[in-house]
């Protein structure tokens, strides 16, 4: 079976970031982006289907402005066997919105034919959670989101997954082929090992021009303004339980 | 412990929290030198170099950073984590891929180094001794017999390696040193002792596994009385002299004194690069000379990073008379100093780095350059974060004291000060003007 895997470029997780001036978007300038985490672990998760030889080939798929090709050589590094870069210079954190990237997702379905496509649960810049149900949903295929385990059948027709919902653990069957997305705890993936980063520089990478596959990229959605979480004003401190409870009542909280 | 994705997520907060800009986090190092992760610049020449220095970064941090404090004070070697390395492909950085190495090059060996010691010193070190001493030494100078037999073990981390030169009673005047090889039939038979050996034990009683070893086979007092040979654990002859302990600093590295005593080798085999290398050891003495002054400075450059953050982040915290005590100028001229001479400490170890080929000599001014003047701007850098922190700083926990003792070894080993000092001038007196 083909597995093909999301990984998106975003602000790196420890990067420090600023409101633009006009506060329509977070200033992306000069800040440190990296493969989206949550993606990692998808991508993780389809090399070690393929190691288990459950998958033959692992494409590694990227939207976004060139530097999207970095994620992509990670994924590469890591094991995935090629990749499909699709250009855009629409910002990925905000003007590309989780419909379109389904769209252009759907698009590359029906002309590269993958048995299943893994996914994060959500990117750390926009946190929508939405592209594995509506890639789904546009492909009429089932989906098994937030997953903590993966397993394909010996026939390859299903898969079982663990799902990580509020309540606890949910297992599902789903035929594939299927949309799954990876929850934080599936795996803990691999460091990009110096050999095979320098084998991955041999590993191919298409690029297609998101414009030419036919899809609305027109966002949904319209940013009016960004901006800084309202700083934690100080706390106080009360004598006991019933101070605390009648500061309570007082402030309408109870 | 959090896995390495779970810090990623939880400190970011997978939530409208992505947009906190917490003050603590690192990150906007934009417009600082070598902070804008560009391609192209001396510190990342290349995407490679970029996913190296990542993939180093995240393993430090996960894996190096949390086990530094404990082993240094047990003085106790991480052998366990020392073999990931191996994994990583970092043991074999330089090494030829053909034999199972990763064959990058001096800046590779450069950024690997920076990013393991600012967690980890003396991890570092034994990194160093195994990867730049005995691997890449073998690597460049060794027959291909050798480096077929060797490399792919020590490339993996299953057998540990080092360099022996020193000698109890010869380390700067190397020239002075007194093992000896006397060729018998097919055999060289070394007799001596070997000081200082970073890897020379992997405990209290085991040797490691592979040694390049200098010793004297003629007597011209010159440049062909030295050889390179190959001595491997086993042996007969060959032991552990002593392990040495109560070091001042790098005391999660293991340091020993190795004794021959008869120790047969067979010169078909033995003799690095080939029989017909009897007396030729000098060059390929200079050439991973070089690559290990550089590397070492590079530890500097970590060692003094990782001071510099902990000084800047203490001095906006604490308060003093109502302000931080970056408000003040004496706090202030300790933490610009040291940033400038961090960053001028940085790009010279870099502009080496990118002119240093690692099978040539003739690098001798800058590469003694380097680690001169960064083995000091450490120490000092260390020394200058001690003092903003106060009596914090004087305590392990906040680890800057051992940054300090570390670099202090770093003036010492691989080339005393003063041996820098020596090579330099004498090089330098053949140069009428500078480039």
């Amino acid at each position: 079976m083909r597995v093909f895997v999301g990984v998106k470029r975003a602000v790196d997780y420890a990067a420090k970031v600023r409101i633009q001036a006009d506060k329509k978007a977070v200033d992306i300038s000069n800040v440190k982006m990296a493969i989206n985490p949550f993606c990692e672990i998808a991508v993780e998760e389809a090399v070690r289907l393929k190691e288990k030889k459950v998958a033959e080939e692992v494409v590694a798929v990227s939207i976004g402005p060139k530097q999207a090709q970095e994620v992509i050589r990670q994924a590469l590094a890591m094991g995935a066997d090629r990749g499909i870069h699709v250009t855009t210079d629409m910002r990925v954190d905000q003007e590309l919105q989780p419909l379109a990237v389904a769209k252009i997702m759907a698009a590359l379905t029906g002309e590269h034919d993958p048995s299943a496509w893994l996914l994060g649960k959500q990117a750390i810049d926009d946190d929508s959670n939405q592209v594995a149900q509506m890639l789904a949903g546009l492909l009429d295929w089932p989906q098994a989101t937030f997953a903590s385990e993966v397993e394909v059948s010996e026939d390859k027709k299903s898969a079982t997954v663990t799902r990580e919902i509020d309540g606890g653990l949910q297992t599902i069957e789903v035929p594939l082929p299927a949309v799954i997305s990876a929850d934080l705890r599936l795996n803990e993936p691999r460091y990009a090992t110096l050999p095979n980063i320098m084998k991955a520089k041999k590993k191919k990478i298409d690029t297609v021009d998101a414009a030419s596959l036919g899809v609305d990229l027109a966002g949904q959605i319209e940013v009016l303004e960004v901006s800084e979480p309202a700083t934690r004003e100080a706390g106080s401190k009360v004598e006991d339980v019933d101070a605390l409870l009648a500061k309570l009542k007082a402030d309408g909280l109870l | 412990m959090l896995t390495r994705a779970a810090m990623r997520v939880a400190s970011r907060g997978a939530s409208a929290a992505a947009l906190t800009p917490a003050r603590h986090m690192s990150g906007a190092t934009t417009g600082l030198l070598g902070g804008n992760n560009a391609v192209g610049d001396i510190f990342t020449p290349t995407e490679d170099h970029k996913q190296l220095r990542e993939m180093v970064r995240a393993f430090t941090k996960a894996e190096v950073e949390p086990q530094a404090l404990e082993h240094h004070r047990d003085e106790k070697f991480n052998l366990p984590l020392f073999r990931k390395l191996g994994d990583l492909g970092l043991l074999g950085i330089t090494a030829d891929p053909n034999h199972g190495g990763s064959g990058m090059d001096a800046t590779a060996a450069v950024i690997a180094h920076e990013e393991l010691s600012a967690s980890d010193p003396s991890f570092c070190l034994s990194y160093l001794a195994h990867s730049m001493l005995f691997v890449n030494n073998l690597s460049v100078n060794g027959t291909e017999d050798q480096k077929a037999r060797i490399l792919p073990s020590a490339c993996a981390g299953q057998t540990i390696g080092g360099m022996c030169m020193s000698e109890p009673g010869a380390g700067t005047d190397v020239m002075g040193m007194s093992t000896r090889a006397t060729r018998d039939g097919d055999d060289y038979v070394i007799n001596g002792a070997k000081m200082w050996i970073t890897n020379g034990a992997v405990s209290d009683t085991e040797l490691g596994d592979h040694f390049v070893v200098y010793a004297r086979t003629g007597d011209k007092g010159g440049a062909s009385d030295l050889s390179l040979f190959l001595v491997e654990k086993g042996m007969p002859g060959f032991s552990l002299g002593q392990r040495i302990k109560d070091k001042c600093g790098m005391r999660a590295s293991y340091t020993a004194e190795l004794v021959f005593e008869d120790v047969r080798v067979p010169a078909a085999t033995h003799l690095v690069g080939g029989p017909d290398r009897e007396g030729k050891a000098v060059l390929s003495m200079m050439r991973n000379l070089e690559l290990e002054r550089l590397t070492l400075a590079a530890m500097s450059l970590g060692i003094a990073r990782r001071s510099i953050e902990a000084m800047n982040a203490y001095a906006r915290d604490r308060k003093a008379f109502g302000s931080s005590l970056n408000r003040f100028g004496q706090i202030q001229r300790l933490i610009a100093d040291s940033y400038a001479e961090y960053a001028a400490g940085k790009a010279y170890v870099y502009a080496t780095a990118s002119a240093l080929g690692l099978d040539s000599a003739g690098n001798r001014v800058d590469s003694d350059g380097v680690k001169l003047y960064c083995a000091a701007m450490a120490k000092n850098v260390a020394d200058r974060a001690m003092q903003t922190m106060g009596g914090y700083g004087y305590c392990g926990e906040y680890r800057v004291e051992q940054l300090w003792r570390d670099a202090k070894l770093l003036e010492i080993g691989g080339g005393t000060n003063e041996a820098h000092q020596k090579n330099m001038a004498r090089d330098l007196s053949h140069v009428e003007t500078l480039p």
